[in-house]
């Protein structure tokens, strides 16, 4: 069954998007991540023009992330102090990304710089996957648990300026680094079309210190602010947001997030790890491909404005 | 009982990974099929040189038949089958017929081949940047761009005969008819190109569109039912830009025009993805908002059902 999408300018089968939605919804749901970094590549793949891509995307990371929020929201897991701070600094970025969306699509350039950006970004979060899995599977056969991470030690974040107390976080630390990482997956949340949780998590544990029961909670509470923000920002500058696709790809993706979700409880995760790095670097490679390969059309058309 | 449940769910897993990779596969296999061979009516007819003014077809009143006593003159009318097409979000493309008839036609029978007729249908013209992708340093990236204020959204040709045989490159250039000459305008910014160039870069918006089914031209496509009335099939595809369509018929004897008529048709959006369309485009604040909140809504009520289930 074919469905006219009206911002995409495309007509595409009805299942297509929803069964997209759910495989990557189901993915996200076993993994714990958003699942925008692999949505908006296979957007661009079936034909989706990439700007609308990245819009649409960032509504369907509002619609996963949401309910998330809230059961953390309940759980008290979320530091609304640091929240603010890195949501204030993801609206920002976010601003600033829209507009260096809007910059490079009139320059015919914005195909080009999603492409190198998840090229980058893929290729190294699928190879340090790939390692870990390996390393993960490795361990599992020969029995060996390596000691965790030492905790508590002071580093450079330490000694910046402008000091705040995050009480639920048990901080006392410069506002100046969530501030800038805010700024940071905010900007890469309108450009690229993902929620940034993958950036964000590592760098509020390891940089900021945040304590783990908290990171989950308040990055929730960011990306579902900021992905909202951005979604009305590519609305109002770009005409970007196609709410046809958005609703057939949050539909498929909340059901097939549920299925991941319990599978996720039961399984096993090295190999599926491993098996999601696999992924993680074909979509990378293809992607690659599509810029090193002679393309069979040199010319393209891109219309402007509306009469 | 617990072991089955999980192998069950183990198998899902696998398929939803299995899927996934079918996609990226199928995106792969689509990048390395070639682009589809431009139909062999395009390069075979010959451009004129850009600087040749187009002399201006003979004055109708000129023209006398040959016979003796003078015979009324011919003329042409058409209409076509729907004047308002509705495009909803299920629109999967249309088909319209366009039919029309000779008036004093002097052909004896359907077969006798004296009429021409040439019917082309064309959209609202748009604005639209085509732009040239070169090799900088291995990457295959757009270098140089050209900007279009006015190029036909929907350009569709039905003819008796190929066009080559219906009339001289002359009188169909002044008439705007052929792909070789369909009705473009350059942004000012382009007005340093050289005439290949610019041949190069109409060909390209042509053959692109040629691609989308968008341009098209069917050389056998009029057919005459009788000695003075033809019809001719036309498709729009999906992703026809909606707007005022005019339909112009065209009547040749010998190479030359005896009359025209035009006539128009309407494209519009209607149902749930016109109040997507008007609403995105008009209210772009407010929908970004409703979009949010749309997702917002989703979010929340599948995270309800699916604990209740759970509970």
């Amino acid at each position: 069954m074919n469905i006219y999408l009206p911002i995409a300018e495309m007509s595409a089968n009805l299942f297509l998007f929803i069964g997209m939605g759910a495989s990557v919804g189901f993915l996200s749901g076993m993994f714990g991540v958003g699942g925008g970094f692999l949505m908006t590549p296979l957007l661009i793949f079936t034909g989706v023009p990439s700007a609308v891509a990245v819009g649409t995307e960032a509504a369907q990371i509002v619609a996963s992330s949401v309910s998330g929020a809230l059961a953390q929201w309940r759980r008290r897991n979320i530091d609304f102090k640091m929240g603010t701070i890195l949501l204030a600094g993801g609206i920002v970025g976010s601003v600033f990304g829209v507009e260096a969306v809007k910059a490079l699509r009139r320059v015919g350039q914005f195909d080009l710089f999603v492409i190198l950006s998840y090229v980058t970004m893929l290729g190294v979060i699928g190879t340090l996957m790939m390692i870990e899995s390996i390393n993960a599977i490795r361990q599992a056969q020969s029995g060996i648990v390596v000691a965790s991470r030492q905790r508590g030690q002071h580093n450079w974040v330490h000694r910046l300026p402008l000091k705040m107390r995050f009480h639920r976080s048990k901080l006392y630390i410069s506002a100046i680094p969530p501030l800038t990482l805010g700024v940071f997956v905010g900007f890469l949340a309108a450009i690229m079309g993902v929620g940034g949780g993958f950036i964000m998590v590592p760098a509020m544990i390891y940089l900021l210190k945040v304590p783990t029961n908290v990171v989950v909670g308040t990055s929730l509470f960011q990306i579902t602010f900021v992905t909202a923000a951005t979604t009305i920002l590519h609305a109002t500058q770009n005409q970007t947001v196609d709410a046809t696709l958005a609703l057939l790809l949050i539909v498929g993706g909340v059901i097939g997030a549920q299925f991941g979700a319990i599978a996720g409880q039961r399984l096993k995760g090295e190999q599926l790890r491993f098996l999601l790095a696999g992924i993680v670097l074909l979509v990378a490679l293809r992607l690659a491909w599509s810029l090193v390969v002679h393309p069979g059309e040199l010319f393209s058309l891109t219309a402007l404005g509306r009469p | 009982m617990e072991s089955a449940r999980r192998r069950h769910r183990r198998t899902i897993a696998s398929i939803a990974i299995g899927v996934l990779t079918a996609c990226v596969l199928a995106g792969a296999a689509i990048a390395q099929r070639p682009a589809p061979a431009q139909p062999p009516s395009v390069p075979t007819q010959p451009v004129p040189p850009a600087q040749v003014p187009p002399p201006a077809p003979a004055p109708a009143q000129e023209t006398r038949p040959p016979e003796a006593p003078p015979l009324p003159r011919e003329s042409v009318h058409a209409d076509v089958s729907t004047r308002r097409i509705a495009v909803t979000s299920t629109f999967s493309g249309t088909g319209i017929i366009v039919f029309g008839a000779v008036d004093n036609s002097r052909q004896v029978s359907a077969e006798s081949g004296l009429y021409d007729v040439v019917i082309v249908i064309s959209g609202a013209p748009s604005r639209l940047v085509a732009r040239k992708k070169s090799n900088v340093g291995g990457l295959w990236i757009n270098t140089s761009s050209v900007t279009f204020t006015s190029v036909p959204s929907y350009y569709a040709i039905s003819s008796t005969r190929p066009l080559d045989e219906v009339a001289s490159d002359d009188v169909l250039k002044s008439s705007g008819i052929g792909f070789d000459f369909v009705p473009m305008t350059f942004h000012r910014s382009a007005r340093n190109l050289t005439a290949p160039e610019i041949k190069e870069w109409r060909d390209a918006v042509v053959r692109l569109k040629q691609h989308e089914r968008l341009y098209q031209q069917d050389e056998y496509g009029v057919a005459f039912v009788g000695r003075s009335l033809f019809r001719s099939a036309f498709d729009m595809p999906a992703t026809v830009t909606v707007g005022a369509f005019e339909t112009r018929v065209y009547l040749f004897r010998d190479g030359e025009l005896l009359s025209t008529y035009t006539t128009k048709l309407d494209l519009e959006r209607e149902g749930l993805e016109h109040f997507v369309h008007r609403f995105a485009f008009d209210h772009p604040f407010f929908y970004g908002v409703f979009t949010v909140l749309i997702a917002v809504g989703a979010g929340m009520l599948a995270s309800y059902v699916f604990n209740r289930n759970k509970a």
